[in-house]
């Protein structure tokens, strides 16, 4: 066996039930090195690392560890094997502070809480020039200071080995170089670091090498430099794939729905979004970027009805729409559709069929008190048909599809009933290329029938590509509105941390209020 | 050797079947050594509790009317509750809602029976009884929507408000309180069986049916059309599965919670009606525990309308079967039988609970893997 991997993983076989999550996969990660995990969802990533981390075993298959062949059966079994995983959802105590954290879980934390914790955790942070105060609660901290947090505690348990598991789904631009920085640093002082993620720029920016899972088995392990995107993507998805989005353009049509000084509140009672104003018009897509949880999900509910307006106006065609109840906002044919980090917890039911599903915004029209299930059918077969959602029959639950699917299913019926407004908030979440690029044709074809479409998004290269203009939040503020094409992911970056503020960068025209506004207070006469 | 716990979908039906009826054997064996050490034949105890005791009895039809008089206050509080439970609010209040219909029926009963034609007042007993239980329910329901209490724990709680109530009313003999034998003079609960009765219908032999057994078959077709057909019962099945879901598409959760919670302590209410307009007399075991047994049969029934029925007259049987070979054996008291019965539901439920899971064994370390 060579000397120089830490971890050698052979012939490793998980399976959940009858679904294989990982087959056969040999991986081995060099010492002081990064190496890159990388794959589409699904394709077994974060299984193989819960693996290293003892939070599953496997059925069966070998991991060395510097050449040793251990047996992982518990997180702390690989701590002490100086593995550390760092996760998707951070698992820190809210009301403890960040230096009491990292004590709590260290293996001979001992019974009393030492004063010099805090002086302990920051010769730390200082040798990998983290930036982190010692003493702040973690309910008081920003995503990515919890995530620095997280990493700090793995060092500071003395992992060799440190897994991050899409460390950058929830930073900026900004602090994802700050994260990489660090990571730099850690593999100097000789830490082998494995990044899952589906994101090939940064795959390209960090790594020294790259490994390549697809639907649980390993592809193939390559150097870095001597690949590209392209290449990544061939293997990572099993064929050529286009990487190119369309953005056809289109004639404008009047503004559709406008929104002048809106604000919300949150369900915390804080405010949510703070006097936004924009608007959007008919065949143009308007993205909507910011860091996760600044307002995204309350504007989409408002403009949904579901969430009380607590100030600011709201107008569909020249109509107010703000207090209306959901049903009349629907009728009006805006429709809304959110897909939430757990995928099915609002817009779907679950365990209801997809023909239920189908029958979900349009059961009470059918006469009478009994429900029209034929056409529910109908038109779960034809959302079937067209958008090629792949299930057994329409009468199969909805969470036995897969994410793909159940997206399709979402958007499908949305676009159904035909609307002329769709706001969609993350619609391509967790899903893998060919079905992104499915969901991007589906909205496009929306566009070009002169549907006016909220396309809020989390990855800035997509909609850069994809929207017409992009609308960047802050903190529920509008940070500006800029043309996707003329942008850069710097730009944006900027914005969505609020070191820039581009809302009063033209004079003769405020941010979000249209020129040929529906409003009527006298600006139209610049259009005239 | 580690263990852990494996989710399992689509099980065939004579799997589940096969865990079931074993489930019901190993409980049986266990029931079988104990009666061998107390000194019974437990063949011959089994033989009397399978066959409820009719084997060569001659007022057999008293059996299978005893019988069905049980089962039909059990299988219209399982319909109920799975209405319910359908929408994740878990109804644990049967008792209660069933002891203020029971005590609704004998209000009316014993105020207007004789005074109205029996029609009516049978009619009064029935929405008298579906008023008062209805009510009761709806209270949980209404905190619950306005101020999002628990409705576990206030049915609970409410229960024994019912119960204590009952109890206090069967037993202050003052008065005022007619729901007791004026003429008696310990308290003593005033029957009126002479004055209102449900009739019964006579088929073959001596046996007569009950009209509610009619009843409750004609109510579970409704359920079932209720729930798999109308726009109602889409409502209920999109809020118990997702009720941010339910939300979204406008429905208004709050009044569909209140609706069908009302419905539900309603149907428990008619299920006292039935139970008191039969037997005649009020009693503070009037419930005969079906608010607590509702239950089960719901959740073995895994909600469906028609396996309730089934479930039901199972758990009849065994209940009823109990109580008669307790009665026949002199070293049995009924308390085996209840013993045997919970036995038996104990082990149905941990085979229920082995159809959607499996334990799956994990060997320590893969070294036994390793090549080297």
């Amino acid at each position: 066996m060579t000397e120089e991997y830490a971890i050698q993983l052979s012939g490793i076989t998980k399976a959940f039930g009858s679904v294989v999550a990982n087959k056969n996969i040999d991986l081995n990660v060099r010492q002081g090195e990064i190496l890159a995990l990388l794959g589409e969802n699904g394709s077994g990533k974060t299984t193989l690392m819960n693996m290293l981390s003892g939070i599953y075993q496997p059925d069966s298959g070998t991991i060395r560890v510097n050449g040793k062949e251990v047996s992982i059966h518990s997180p702390e079994d690989a701590k002490r094997l100086g593995i550390g995983m760092v996760h998707q959802h951070f698992k820190l105590v809210d009301v403890f502070s960040a230096a009491d954290n990292v004590w709590m879980g260290r293996e001979k934390a001992g019974f009393r809480l030492k004063r010099n914790r805090y002086a302990e955790m920051e010769a730390i942070a200082k040798k990998f020039g983290f930036d982190i105060d010692p003493r702040k609660k973690v309910c008081n901290m920003a995503v990515s200071e919890k995530q620095t947090l997280e990493i700090i505690k793995v060092l500071s348990y003395g992992a060799k080995i440190i897994i991050l598991d899409e460390p950058t789904a929830v930073l900026t631009v900004q602090e994802i170089q700050k994260l990489f920085t660090v990571l730099r640093k850690m593999k100097d002082e000789g830490h082998s670091i494995i990044i899952i993620t589906h994101k090939l720029g940064e795959v390209m920016e960090i790594s020294d090498r790259v490994a390549i899972l697809r639907k649980g088995e390993y592809i193939t392990t390559v150097n870095t430099a001597e690949t590209d995107e392209q290449a990544l993507t061939e293997w990572m998805v099993g064929r050529k794939v286009d990487l190119n989005i369309d953005r056809p353009a289109m004639e404008k049509t009047k503004p559709l729905l406008e929104l002048r000084d809106v604000c919300i509140r949150s369900d915390e009672g804080t405010t949510a979004i703070d006097g936004v104003s924009f608007y959007i018009r008919g065949g143009e897509i308007l993205g909507v970027a910011g860091i996760a949880g600044c307002g995204q999900k309350e504007l989409c509910e408002a403009i949904a009805g579901l969430r009380p307006i607590e100030k600011g106006q709201m107008i569909h065609k020249g109509d107010n729409i703000v207090g209306l109840p959901p049903r009349v906002i629907l009728e009006k044919g805006i429709s809304m559709s959110f897909i939430p980090e757990d995928r099915l917890g609002m817009g779907l039911a679950p365990s209801l069929s997809i023909t239920d599903n189908m029958l979900l915004k349009n059961y009470a029209d059918a006469k009478g008190p009994f429900v029209d299930r034929k056409q529910g059918r109908a038109d779960a077969q034809q959302v079937i048909r067209e958008l090629e959602v792949v299930t057994p029959s329409t009468e199969t639950p909805v969470r036995r599809l897969s994410g793909g699917n159940v997206q399709k299913v979402l958007l499908g019926r949305e676009i159904k009933a035909g609307p002329n407004v769709l706001v969609t908030a993350y619609p391509v979440r967790g899903l893998d290329i060919h079905s992104s690029y499915a969901i991007y044709d589906i909205l496009n074809r929306q566009k070009k029938d002169g549907v006016g479409i909220l396309f809020v998004g989390e990855d800035l290269d997509v909609m850069m590509a994809l929207c017409d203009k992009i609308l960047v939040l802050c903190h529920g503020k509008v940070m500006g509105v800029v043309h996707a094409h003329k942008t850069t992911k710097e730009e944006l970056g900027l914005m969505m941390t609020g070191s820039l503020d581009l809302t009063n960068k033209y004079e003769d025209k405020p941010a979000g209020i249209a020129k040929d506004s529906l409003f009527g207070d006298g600006q139209q006469k610049v259009e005239g | 050797m580690g263990m852990h716990i494996v989710k399992r979908e689509n099980l065939p039906l004579w799997q589940k079947v096969c865990l079931y009826v074993g489930a019901v054997a190993a409980a049986l064996l266990l029931g079988a050594v104990l009666l061998l050490a107390i000194g019974v034949d437990p063949i011959a105890y089994y033989n009397r509790m399978f066959t409820l005791g009719t084997v060569g009895n001659p007022i057999a039809y008293k059996v299978y009317a005893n019988y069905l008089a049980d089962l039909v206050p059990l299988v219209l509080t399982s319909l109920a509750l799975s209405l319910a439970f359908k929408m994740k609010f878990w109804n644990i209040g049967g008792e209660g809602q069933f002891i203020m219909g029971a005590l609704a029926t004998a209000v009316v009963a014993i105020k207007l029976g004789g005074v109205l034609p029996t029609a009516v007042v049978l009619i009064l007993m029935c929405l008298a009884a579906m008023v008062a239980a209805g009510i009761y329910g709806l209270i949980v329901a209404a905190l619950k929507v306005k101020f999002g209490t628990n409705e576990t724990l206030l049915t609970l709680m409410l229960n024994y408000v019912a119960l204590y109530l009952l109890t206090y009313l069967m037993e202050t003999k003052v008065p005022w309180n007619f729901l007791l034998d004026p003429t008696a003079v310990r308290p003593v609960p005033q029957s009126f069986d002479k004055m209102v009765k449900f009739p019964s219908i006579p088929l073959v032999g001596k046996f007569s049916l009950n009209v509610c057994v009619i009843f409750v078959v004609l109510i579970g077709l409704l359920i079932h059309v209720y729930l798999r057909r109308t726009k109602q019962g889409y409502e209920i099945s999109v809020v118990g599965d997702s009720a941010g879901t339910a939300r979204y598409a406008g429905m208004k959760v709050g009044p569909i919670v209140l609706r069908t919670v009302f419905l539900s302590a309603c149907l428990i209410g008619l299920a006292a009606a039935f139970k008191v307009g039969s037997t005649g007399i009020l009693s503070t075991t009037i419930t005969e525990d079906v608010g607590w047994t509702g239950i089960i049969v719901a959740w073995l029934a895994q909600l469906n309308t028609w396996a309730i029925f089934l479930v039901s007259a199972l758990v009849c049987v065994l209940h009823y079967g109990s109580t008669v070979a307790a009665a026949t054996f002199a070293q049995v008291d009924s308390s085996f039988a209840n013993m045997l019965q919970g036995v038996i539901l104990f082990l149905v439920l941990a085979a229920d609970f082995f159809t959607r899971f499996r334990v799956v064994m994990v060997k320590k370390g893969g070294s036994d893997h390793g090549n080297g």
